[in-house]
């Protein structure tokens, strides 16, 4: 402890304004809570800023541009021109619109933002580094903790921000590069292969395991596989990144090395939490062997300091900060909650896309359980069809009591199906709930009821099989 | 592991301080930000309020005894702490194995990082969070929905079947029951006006006392007469007495003493001791004694322990008597038959901090007598408003058989007593 440091009293404190912390501080106000939060660089975090929501303005793009490409078996010719230094301009726009639109909702709820970096310097103060390196100390009653996480980065591979960039770069290059080569294949490096590959890059994706997105569910992967090859992006599935010289990334598995030309690298091995730079076990929080907060269904770190987001063990997604939240500031305002829902939701914007809710029936995990799964090939709904695409499908998986519990979908504008296979599970709806409930024509929402009526043996546009 | 307080560094640069008084010991529940100790630093002393909510588990330091900054002071169980919280209030963070911290850092992708969820519970959100409400386990609930869904009405039966199985393990004969919770209903929070949302069954004390107050309420014509009396006298005669060799002066307090000047006035004034039998009246009975009740909070609700035949007893007896029964009510550990036979309850709701009051008189009685809180007040002293301690004082009547007359004369007994204490030691 520092000798004569005087901290301000405040009474609940966040710790980073992304979705989690924004999200917090914003609930806790309507509680009653006197709020102060602490960001360290933009309110709205990675996800507003260089995540979710400038890759998806980007992939929008990439789809625009990509328009001409395929398009004359429909009868329509178009040519397409892409000028990245607009399109960055117009990403910045509408990402300084988010963030001013949830500073407006910060200074609304009266949550008095300061900018600078937190580290708890004890269980119950922090000591906040201004810009200047003027330090302020502030002793709360309650804390949430929502730093996020940050790119991995390789040792054998530092970013350079020119050559070896990460992915928050990657967003914003103004140029498109001709070969761009993704070391990692998890959702990010999938999203943002399809964007690149569509703007007109030869891309690779190197990923160390034996699938593309490690931890989904391998018929989606395979098909996924499948789906980026069409694009014309190369695939090295079990292979590690060795080293960058020049214009080339070496690669190499158990048996051989060869040589990617790559005049981009970009390191997408996934995120870490950042524990680090708020000092999170001067507050007692105890760390698990990943490298996550150890928190109880509360999300309580301590018995006053909670952790939510990325900070915690899941999948490092925007809604699953933002439900933590919530849960997070009722409880830290008295409130009876607990984080324990029953799916989060997985959507990967490629191109096909991809969409894992609730139980994957292939998974070891669940080997023990009587499941039933029913697959509904697009090739057998209309909407897919005059979409132009029939390559996907969807999968709905129920228990052994006819409750649905898991979905899967790969193909075009299946993200949207998310909610309703997020609603399904969470409210543990039976099957003839979702065949019974009337599906509008022609939808890929049908493809659901299609599947739900797959499994109860009476599938209505498949014949038996 | 129970919650451990460390003596914070509570100005510049301190090293150490003196404990000077503990003002919990272990098995004490404390609140948060309550006072727990006196520290004497080399500047001042001051008192250090509680971080938490909890029971007190061990001191770690004698009165009188220094002790460093950072040094454990005390140990408190946390309230509202299930068994996963406490494991993660444990301050582990320095067990934490630096090679695997160091491991993680460079690791790519966590492959489990990406697999979602599983469904655990067929209930939706809402009625999830009925269940939280109600503090219903709900992972031991079967659903008779669909395929097994948990509905509503599912949680709410769980409740009503969670408390019948309280009310049949307790007894209810007593007045006074032990509030036993089934596996069922996990008890999370408690403390002043809390109660957890839903249903509750009434039993045990407020059903006692739901049934007296409205039989009180219905059936007695209450009047009150409020007055408030100069008390510098009595706090004086109170801090005389204290200094008194006698082995109950330590109990004396102001309430004794309002006792005592009631008594005294039951005496003079027997119709006040009486009371009517039948609503709206048959009879009235004049006890040859008095008993004395006085109302004392309690955990479970207002309880009246009962000094028997208080009007042959000396001061000190009377305040030792309502020192040892007030602690046995709020310790809940007092029998049915000490809160039996009252004929007159005097009530101190200023030991709460409450100036006036309109209380309600027992069945079975004509009167209760009501004490505000002692504070300085401005006053007229021979033409002067002087700043004195003065006592609020509220007298409630059955009309039915007192009328204004004995009400204020009853009154202005108890208040000449209060004002004069000395006129207690006449009988």
């Amino acid at each position: 402890m520092v000798v004569g440091e005087v901290a301000s009293r405040v009474d609940l404190l966040v710790i980073g304004g992304g979705p989690g912390g924004y999200a917090a501080a914003l609930n806790a106000s309507r509680l009653g809570r006197k709020v102060s939060l602490v960001e360290s660089k933009f309110i709205g975090g990675t996800c507003l800023n260089v995540g979710c929501i400038p890759s998806k303005a980007l992939i929008e793009i990439a789809d625009l541009a990509y328009l001409g490409n395929n398009n004359e078996d429909f009868g329509v010719k178009i040519s397409t021109n892409v000028d990245m230094l607009k399109v960055n301009e117009h990403i910045h726009k509408l990402v300084n619109e988010l963030s001013a639109g949830v500073s407006f909702l910060l200074e609304k709820a009266e949550v008095n933002v300061i900018n600078g970096t937190a580290r708890f310097t004890r269980s119950d103060r922090v000591a906040v580094e201004k810009e200047g390196g003027e330090l302020e100390h502030l002793e709360f009653r309650d804390a949430i903790v929502a730093t996020g996480s940050s790119p991995v980065s390789l040792p054998n591979l530092p970013t350079d921000g020119e050559r070896i960039v990460d992915s928050e770069v990657l967003l914003f290059q103004n140029y498109v590069p001709e070969q761009l080569t993704l070391v990692g294949g998890g959702y990010i490096g999938v999203e943002l292969a399809t964007v690149y590959a569509k703007l007109g890059s030869r891309v690779v994706i190197v990923e160390s395991e034996e699938q593309l997105l490690p931890g989904f569910n391998k018929n989606l992967s395979k098909k996924l596989e499948s789906g980026l090859r069409s694009l014309g992006i190369g695939i090295c599935l079990g292979y590690k990144a060795v080293s960058h010289n020049k214009n080339e990334l070496i690669i190499e598995n158990s048996e051989e090395s060869s040589s990617i030309p790559s005049d981009l690298v970009a390191v997408v091995a996934g995120r870490k939490p950042n524990t680090d730079t708020v000092n999170i076990k001067e507050s007692g929080a105890s760390l698990l062997p990943s490298g996550h907060v150890k928190v109880d269904a509360q999300r309580r770190a301590t018995s006053h300091v909670f952790a939510i987001g990325d900070l915690t063990e899941g999948p490092a997604l925007a809604h699953k900060a933002t439900s933590e939240a919530k849960i997070a500031a009722d409880v830290a305002c008295g409130l009876r909650n607990a984080f324990e829902p029953n799916c989060i939701p997985m959507v990967v914007f490629s191109d096909p896309q991809i969409v894992a809710v609730g139980i994957d029936p292939d998974s070891d995990e669940y080997s023990e359980m009587n499941l039933n799964s029913f697959r509904f090939p697009f090739s057998a709904s209309s909407r897919a069809k005059t979409l132009g695409d029939t390559s996907g499908f969807v999968n709905l998986v129920a228990d052994e009591e006819g409750t649905v519990v898991g979905f899967q979908a790969i193909g075009k504008h299946v993200a949207e199906l998310a909610g309703e296979a997020a609603l399904a599970i969470e409210t543990a709806l039976s099957i003839e709930d979702l065949a019974g409930t009337i599906h509008a024509h022609p939808t890929m929402g049908e493809t659901i009821a299609e599947g739900a009526l797959g499994l109860s043996g009476e599938p209505l546009h498949l014949s038996g099989s | 592991m129970a919650f451990e307080f460390r003596l914070p560094d509570i100005g510049e640069g301190l090293e150490d301080a003196e404990i000077v008084s503990w003002y919990v010991s272990p098995g004490d529940v404390v609140e948060r930000d309550q006072a727990l100790l006196e520290v004497l630093t080399d500047k001042a002393s001051s008192e250090l309020p509680s971080p938490v909510a909890g029971t007190v588990l061990e001191l770690s330091g004698q009165e009188g005894e220094r002790i460093k900054v950072g040094d454990v002071l005390i140990q408190i169980e946390e309230a509202n702490s299930n068994s996963d919280q406490k494991t993660s209030t444990e301050k582990t963070s320095k067990k934490i194995d630096k090679a695997e911290l160091e491991e993680t850092d460079t690791s790519s992708e966590d492959k489990n990082n990406f697999i979602s969820v599983a469904p655990k519970v067929k209930a939706s959100p809402a009625t999830r969070k009925l269940a939280r409400e109600l503090a219903v386990d709900i992972s031991i609930i079967s659903g008779t929905g669909p395929s097994g869904r948990i509905t509503n009405e599912d949680i709410h039966s769980a409740v009503k079947t969670a408390n019948e199985v309280t009310d049949s393990t307790s007894t209810t004969a007593e007045p006074i029951t032990d509030v036993e919770k089934s596996s069922l209903v996990q008890g999370e929070r408690s403390g002043l006006g809390y109660m957890k949302s839903g249903e509750h069954k009434i039993k045990g004390v407020r059903g006692v006392i739901a049934k007296n107050m409205s039989a009180s309420w219905s059936e007695i014509p209450h009047i009150h007469s409020l007055d408030e009396v100069d008390a510098s006298l009595l706090i004086d005669f109170r801090n005389r007495l204290k200094k008194v060799t006698h082995q109950s002066a330590s109990k004396i307090t102001p309430l004794s003493i309002v006792a005592a000047a009631t008594v005294r006035a039951l005496k003079k004034y027997p119709m006040m001791n009486g009371h009517i039998v039948g609503n709206p009246a048959e009879k009235v009975i004049i006890p040859p004694f008095v008993n004395l009740g006085i109302a004392v909070a309690s955990d479970s609700g207002l309880l009246v322990p009962v000094i028997n035949e208080v009007d042959n007893l000396d001061i000190f007896e009377l305040a030792e008597k309502i020192s040892g029964l007030a602690d046995l009510a709020r310790e809940q550990k007092i029998k049915a038959q000490q809160m039996q036979g009252a004929t007159f309850t005097v009530t101190n709701y200023g030991s709460l901090g409450g100036r006036w009051a309109l209380p309600i008189i027992s069945k079975g009685q004509a009167g209760i007598l009501g004490v505000g809180k002692i504070e300085e007040r401005p006053i007229v002293v021979e033409g002067k408003v002087e700043a004195r301690p003065t006592m609020p004082i509220v007298l409630g009547a059955d009309h039915r058989l007192i009328d204004g007359d004995v009400a204020e004369a009853f009154k202005n007994s108890v208040m000449n007593d209060l004002r004069e204490p000395l006129n207690l030691l006449v009988t």
